[in-house]
């Protein structure tokens, strides 16, 4: 009996894609100006998650509130100050604050760097956002194979699981089970920074105009453990449906029925025959997921479920506190959650015209 | 031969077998969540014989299964228990919450719907026109971009820049607005926030009929639900707008189409009979997957404009760890995705009989 060794079920899972594949990939590639668009924009997060302490311009939790509500570059406004008066009386003032280059996003309420927090966010976005779907992708893609591939009443029973976590909507879900287990905020050593590499390259580098870079970067890096979880579990059902679906359609086909006449076990035939057949649409899927897991992580953390202090959701739950003054708090880490969404959203739309795939536009926002 | 009410009633079936599973998992979540209801419900410093009373009262240390069964019981009366932090019944709270988040999510499927199937099509047959690119731009933004954040910027821009909308809260609901049509009678009012929600028994019809108030609280209604309701209904207008676009393109390059054209028939008649009717199918079947992004976007909705909804109080019951509360409200929101998506199903299958097979 032909066995697959495991290395096989690796490959076959994160796909083997075909020369066709890869030149269709290429020529959509050249053809879309919005493809590049896409990649450049998730090219940049992934840049800004994993170079954090190196491109941040300041710590991203140093306050400094002589210098909070500093407005962004491009942006003054001024205000009505109480100065103590000449014979013991007090005057008002008024003074206009002006932008600066050392806050080219302006800073909070507490004098925080907005450039800086809005770098360090692309982390916590980014890391929920790829390990939330390569969980539900474990979760979902077997459970998927196996109900398309047996049939009968397995496949009721799993697919009417299916239906019920559907019934959930996944934010309330989300919510309800962090709101229930806690928010397990785990706090991770920064490799870049205690290993010293950030502060060598730190150093390393001239700035123009007689500016320095600060060193001292954050050690750790706090990653929202519940909410890797829920959202992995919440959105294993698109999964379980895109590969159900493919396995349903490949079990009737000649060469399956001719492997297993040949004595391939059901393993052997799931393994190298249906999953392979359905790693193009699960790949658009994963694309369309992580756009909207990034979504579901800045919901949570607006609403301060995740426990994640420097995600871009929670500063716009911090922003609001500032709403009538300074706009900026909230506005700049929204616009870095549209750009990425938006980026990842051009990348499964190349993907999805280059490969094809028979599925709706499954996933969801928020 | 599959008819249109032996579809519906196969469909219904399903979606009750999917309510019980919805009440199922309600009830295992509580099981499986830390610490005992007794702690909850009884005073910190309580005596163990209190604890027990209070455990047997509620029926605490039965079995399983006997507790399973009750409440169920208590579900079909309409009995959902008691919130721990008010200590007042459920069941009303939660039902009375009910018109708020309802009028916000067809507020934004009404615009939703009003907005981007039109757009979709002026996007489809003028293709590469400079509408078709305003529209893609628009829906490539619209699924992008987080609804709460959304909401705070439209909150900054149009209610504390310029003071156009109030910035948060409802004052007055739907029904309370067309009450004043009917009548004020003299023991109080005929809507009220509260469970019950209209005092039927409190209905005289009034002559002459008084429009004012109407007007008045019609505005303020409107005021108020317009920037949640544009908050929420931004992502499926994109998306909706998205799919259009996309089915109209493939319908326009069928044979059929070429065939209805060759054959002389108007382009107004075969874009909108022909063409159209066929792009909503599948556009009908994704808005309903969709549903729960609706759900989950009417919550978070609530949340930005203070909008005392379901989603409001379940994020208030949550924080509180107020299990009664949080059940009641996953009961209803899982039952009424069940019953709109049965809607649908329903509205799908009229227009495609096939399904029914």
């Amino acid at each position: 009996m032909p066995r697959l060794a495991p290395r096989r079920w690796l490959s076959a899972l994160t796909g083997r894609l075909s020369p066709r594949t890869l030149r269709n990939l290429r020529s959509e590639f050249r053809a879309s100006g919005l493809a590049k668009i896409g990649v450049l924009l998730v090219t940049l997060a992934v840049l800004m998650a994993v170079f954090a302490p190196i491109i941040a311009p300041w710590n991203p939790t140093t306050q400094d509130r002589e210098n909070a509500q500093e407005p962004p570059l491009g942006f003054s406004y001024t205000e009505t100050q109480v100065q103590p008066g000449e014979d013991g009386g007090v005057v008002n003032e008024t003074v206009r604050v002006n932008a600066t280059v050392t806050h080219p996003l302006g800073t909070d309420g507490l004098g925080r760097d907005m450039a800086s927090r809005v770098v360090y966010g692309a982390r916590t976005s980014l890391i929920v956002g790829i390990s939330g779907t390569l969980l539900a992708m474990l979760v979902g893609v077997p459970i998927g194979l196996i109900s398309g591939y047996y049939k009968g009443r397995l496949d009721d029973a799993l697919m009417r699981t299916a239906d019920v976590s559907l019934a959930f909507p996944s934010l309330v879900l989300a919510i309800a089970l962090v709101g229930l287990f806690g928010q397990a905020a785990v706090a991770v050593p920064d490799p870049l920074v205690v290993t010293g590499a950030a502060a060598a390259i730190r150093g390393a580098v001239s700035l123009p105009g007689g500016l320095t870079y600060p060193t001292g970067m954050p050690e750790t890096f706090t990653l929202p453990g519940t909410v890797i979880l829920v959202v992995g579990i919440v959105n294993w059902v698109w999964f379980a449906r895109v590969a159900r679906g493919e396995a349903l359609g490949v079990s009737e086909e000649a060469y399956v029925t001719a492997s297993r006449a040949l004595g391939g076990s059901d393993r052997y035939v799931i393994a190298r025959h249906v999953l392979p057949n359905s790693t193009t649409p699960i790949l658009v899927l994963a694309t369309i997921q992580v756009a909207a897991i990034v979504l579901l992580e800045s919901a949570l953390s607006f609403l301060g479920f995740s426990g994640a202090t420097l995600s871009w959701g929670f500063d716009i739950a911090q922003g609001r506190q500032y709403q009538t003054t300074a706009w900026w708090i909230a506005a700049m880490p929204g616009l870095a959650i549209v750009l990425t969404v938006i980026g990842v959203n051009l990348v499964g739309d190349w993907l999805r015209d280059a490969l094809d795939p028979d599925i709706e536009g499954e996933g969801g926002g928020v | 031969m599959a008819s249109f009410g032996r579809f519906l009633a196969r469909r219904t079936a399903q979606g009750l077998f999917v309510v019980l599973g919805v009440v199922t998992v309600v009830f295992a979540l509580r099981y499986v969540t830390p610490g005992s209801p007794v702690d909850f419900i009884a005073p910190l410093d309580a005596s163990q014989a209190t604890r027990r009373r209070i455990a047997d009262a509620r029926g605490l240390d039965d079995p399983l299964w006997l507790q399973y069964v009750t409440y169920i019981g208590d579900l079909l009366q309409g009995e959902m228990g008691y919130s721990y932090r008010s200590r007042t019944a459920v069941a009303p709270r939660v039902f009375a919450k009910l018109p708020a988040t309802l009028e916000l999510a067809v507020a934004a499927t009404v615009v939703a719907v009003a907005l981007s199937i039109p757009l979709g099509v002026v996007s489809a047959t003028r293709r590469h026109a400079l509408p078709d690119k305003a529209a893609t731009l628009f829906s490539l933004l619209g699924i992008s971009t987080p609804n709460f954040w959304l909401g705070v910027m439209l909150v900054i821009l149009f209610a504390v820049q310029f003071d156009v909308f109030p910035t948060s809260a409802r004052p007055v609901g739907f029904l309370e607005t067309v009450g004043n049509l009917l009548v004020v009678a003299a023991d109080g009012p005929l809507v009220s926030t509260a469970w019950p929600l209209v005092h039927l028994d409190r209905l005289v019809l009034a002559a002459p009929l008084d429009a004012s108030g109407f007007v008045a609280d019609g505005r303020t209604w409107v005021a108020h639900l317009f920037l949640p309701a544009v908050t929420l209904g931004t992502y499926f207008t994109a998306l909706i707008t998205r799919l259009t676009r996309s089915g109209m393109l493939e319908q326009l390059g069928s044979g059929y189409i070429r065939a209805a054209r060759a054959k002389g028939l108007p382009e107004a008649l075969v874009r909108y009979r022909h063409a159209l009717r066929n792009t909503l199918i599948p556009v009908i079947t994704v808005v309903g997957l969709q549903l729960g992004t609706l759900i989950g976007g009417a919550v978070i909705t609530e949340a930005v404009f203070a909008w005392p909804g379901l989603g409001t109080l379940v994020i208030d019951a949550i924080n509180n760890r107020d299990w009664p509360l949080i059940q009641g409200c996953l009961v209803v929101i899982g039952t009424g995705f069940v019953v709109v998506n049965i809607a649908v199903d329903a509205l799908y299958a009229r227009l495609n009989p096939q399904v029914m097979e």
